[in-house]
């Protein structure tokens, strides 16, 4: 593996955003993630080999610690902004077809809800993964879902709620997505939800937090083959 | 609804804080919500406009229920608060929202709201009409935690913990030191049995900054609200939410809390919560909100027997996993403290 991906990947796993960020200290004065996918471009390699070998990499092994509880929301945010500095020199190869996304979800927290912590880390977590997130926000309603579904055929969707209150409007926002769309497949996760809730409502995949919901996504990609 | 089957004694309650058997169950909540009040005592809560009138129906409401105590949120007795921007709400808020420090000059230039002028007359009032045996409990207006998030905004205090440690430093020491100030002059007052120190630390699966930062930043502010506490020989109840295991030897050991209130059935459910733990800190409440929302009253009665019998109410006091919201159904709630006034 080319030492500059490698390089790539310990400043997304370890928050190094550039040159200037203090953060994290070990690193101080040295590039970032931003300089180094700047570099890397540079010396020819491919975006897909950017995204593949350095940046998904990197979110991968924070995104492990943080499950384990050997890193918090905090460090998880500081590689996500790393992650994200370095996608910005990604874009334009995104919109000419050069590097395709893993996919497409949907996320937003249902209506009634307008809590989005948890919502916004996960959206991060699967753009870490090579995920397009599409996010719709908090106090999101069943149209609003099922009108971004018709407009990114073959997408996931991933729902939150913080309360049981918003947490029973899953419940018919799943329905109304699954009566439209037979396929679809709906992801939900937040404080008050558990496996039995899931199962009950007829959603796919429970997740307690974002690393297990990353491997269900991948999961979903190999049997579909793409 | 006009009696109640036992006489209200915040000795009972103080047994419990000390961890010692009560001669009967005993009730505790955090707080309750207006419809409650106004189903219990019959009257409107949400027409009435004066502090005073307020706190006489919770009274009333707490008493007729089977309380030894009654809370008044502080936001009735001081007009002490962190004021931010705006938060748009509706059943739950952002913690994005609303931030209004985002850097050293809108630290310097906020205006930092003065304990000390607050006004407390309401707990001198108040004893006028505290039923015979009764105590009132005050939580904070947040606690060090909270309202940091609330000034900073969530994302931007991670980002900032990290990229000007120095600020956020200084915005810890500038809102601990003025809660702790509340916390002097609230539990001097002899109306006031015990406190609750009411700041969410975790969520479902870890605290919400490293337990590291938590202890750098936020505990030695804790610690020293508890020890004021202590000093006028209130007892210090902590409210946190969220999956806090990693810091309970802190609660316990280093800040000496009395209590911990607050258990979720997804992180630690409140009878394992009470093996673990019980034998060094009173266990409040725990019934999990999920649970009481969603179970008949007969499971929610049966339940609540379960963990008096398991505790032998030593060191335990019945109620909810955080607090009766509106969407608690009446009869749920009801059935819960059933267990403990039948
Ligand atoms: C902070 C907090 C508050 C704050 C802010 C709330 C907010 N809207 O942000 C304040 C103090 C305002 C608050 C208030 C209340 N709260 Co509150 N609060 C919490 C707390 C401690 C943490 C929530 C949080 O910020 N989490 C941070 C993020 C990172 O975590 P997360 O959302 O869970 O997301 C993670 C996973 O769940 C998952 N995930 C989330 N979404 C998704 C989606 C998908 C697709 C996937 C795969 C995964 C996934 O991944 C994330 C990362 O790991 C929780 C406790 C808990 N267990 O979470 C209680 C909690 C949610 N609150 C609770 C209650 C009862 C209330 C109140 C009703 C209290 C009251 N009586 O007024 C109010 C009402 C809310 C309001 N008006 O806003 C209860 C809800 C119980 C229930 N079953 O209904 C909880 C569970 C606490 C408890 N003791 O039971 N609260």
């Amino acid at each position: 593996m080319n030492s500059i991906l490698e390089r790539i990947a310990a400043c997304v796993e370890n928050g190094k955003v550039n040159m200037k960020s203090p953060y994290p200290p070990s690193m101080r004065g040295q590039e970032g993630a931003d300089e180094l996918t700047a570099e890397a471009l540079k010396e020819g390699l491919t975006p897909t080999e950017i995204l593949d070998l350095g940046l998904i990499p990197g979110m991968n092994a924070i995104g492990l610690k943080f499950s384990e509880n050997r890193a918090f929301v905090p460090e998880m945010l500081m590689a996500a902004k790393a992650m994200s500095t370095a996608m910005l020199h990604l874009k334009p190869y995104f919109a000419s077809g050069d590097i395709e996304y893993k996919g497409v979800i949907v996320i937003g927290t249902v209506s009634g809800d307008l809590h989005d912590i948890g919502k916004n880390l996960v959206g991060m977590a699967m753009e870490g993964a090579g995920w397009r997130v599409i996010d719709l926000g908090v106090d999101v309603s069943a149209g609003r879902f099922i009108s971004a579904v018709e407009e990114n055929p073959g997408c996931v969707v991933g729902l939150s709620a913080l309360l049981t209150t918003t947490m029973l409007n899953m419940e018919s926002i799943v329905r109304e997505l699954k009566e439209r769309f037979g396929m679809l497949k709906i992801l939900v996760g937040g404080a008050p939800l558990n496996q039995e809730f899931c199962t009950r409502i007829g959603a796919d995949y429970y997740g307690r937090s974002s690393q297990g919901a990353i491997a269900y996504l991948n999961s979903l990609q190999d049997a579909t083959g793409q | 609804m006009d009696k109640r089957r036992y006489n209200p004694d915040f000795n009972q309650l103080v047994k419990i804080f000390r961890r010692e058997k009560a001669d009967r169950p005993v009730l505790f909540e955090y707080f309750m919500n207006g419809e409650l009040f106004s189903h219990i005592t019959g009257l409107s809560f949400e027409e009435l406009t004066d502090p005073m009138d307020k706190i006489r129906m919770i009274t009333r409401a707490f008493y007729l229920l089977g309380y030894d105590y009654v809370t008044i949120p502080s936001r009735y007795l001081t007009g002490f608060s962190f004021e931010a921007a705006g938060h748009e709400k509706k059943e739950t808020v952002s913690l994005n929202e609303g931030a209004v420090i985002n850097d050293r000059n809108s630290f310097e230039s906020y205006n930092w709201p003065v304990p000390e002028e607050g006004s407390y007359r309401l707990l001198e009032d108040v004893t006028g009409i505290l039923p015979e045996g009764m105590k009132v409990i005050v939580p904070g207006p947040g606690g060090v935690l909270e309202n940091v998030i609330y000034l900073v905004g969530f994302e931007s205090l991670c980002f900032m913990i990290f990229e000007d440690e120095d600020l956020a430093k200084d915005i810890f020491d500038a809102v601990g030191a003025r809660l702790l100030r509340f916390y002097e002059i609230v539990s001097s007052y002899d109306s006031v049995g015990a406190l609750i120190v009411n700041d969410d630390w975790g969520f479902k699966n870890q605290t919400m900054l490293s337990p590291d930062t938590l202890r750098r930043m936020v505990f030695p502010w804790q610690k020293k609200i508890v020890e004021a506490i202590h000093r006028n020989g209130k007892y210090a109840v902590l409210h946190s939410c969220g999956n806090i295991s990693d810091v309970m030897d802190d609660i316990i050991e280093d800040m000496k809390f009395d209590a911990k209130h607050s258990f979720e059935d997804n992180i630690v459910p409140v009878e394992r919560a009470y093996e673990m733990w019980g034998r060094r800190i009173a266990i409040m409440g725990g019934i999990d909100m999920d649970f009481l929302v969603r179970s008949t009253p007969d499971e929610i009665t049966m339940r609540a027997g379960n963990i008096l019998r398991l505790t032998d109410s030593k060191g335990y006091a019945l109620g909810s996993g955080n607090s009766i919201p509106p969407y608690v159904p009446v009869e749920n709630y009801m059935a819960m403290i059933y267990a403990a006034t039948r």
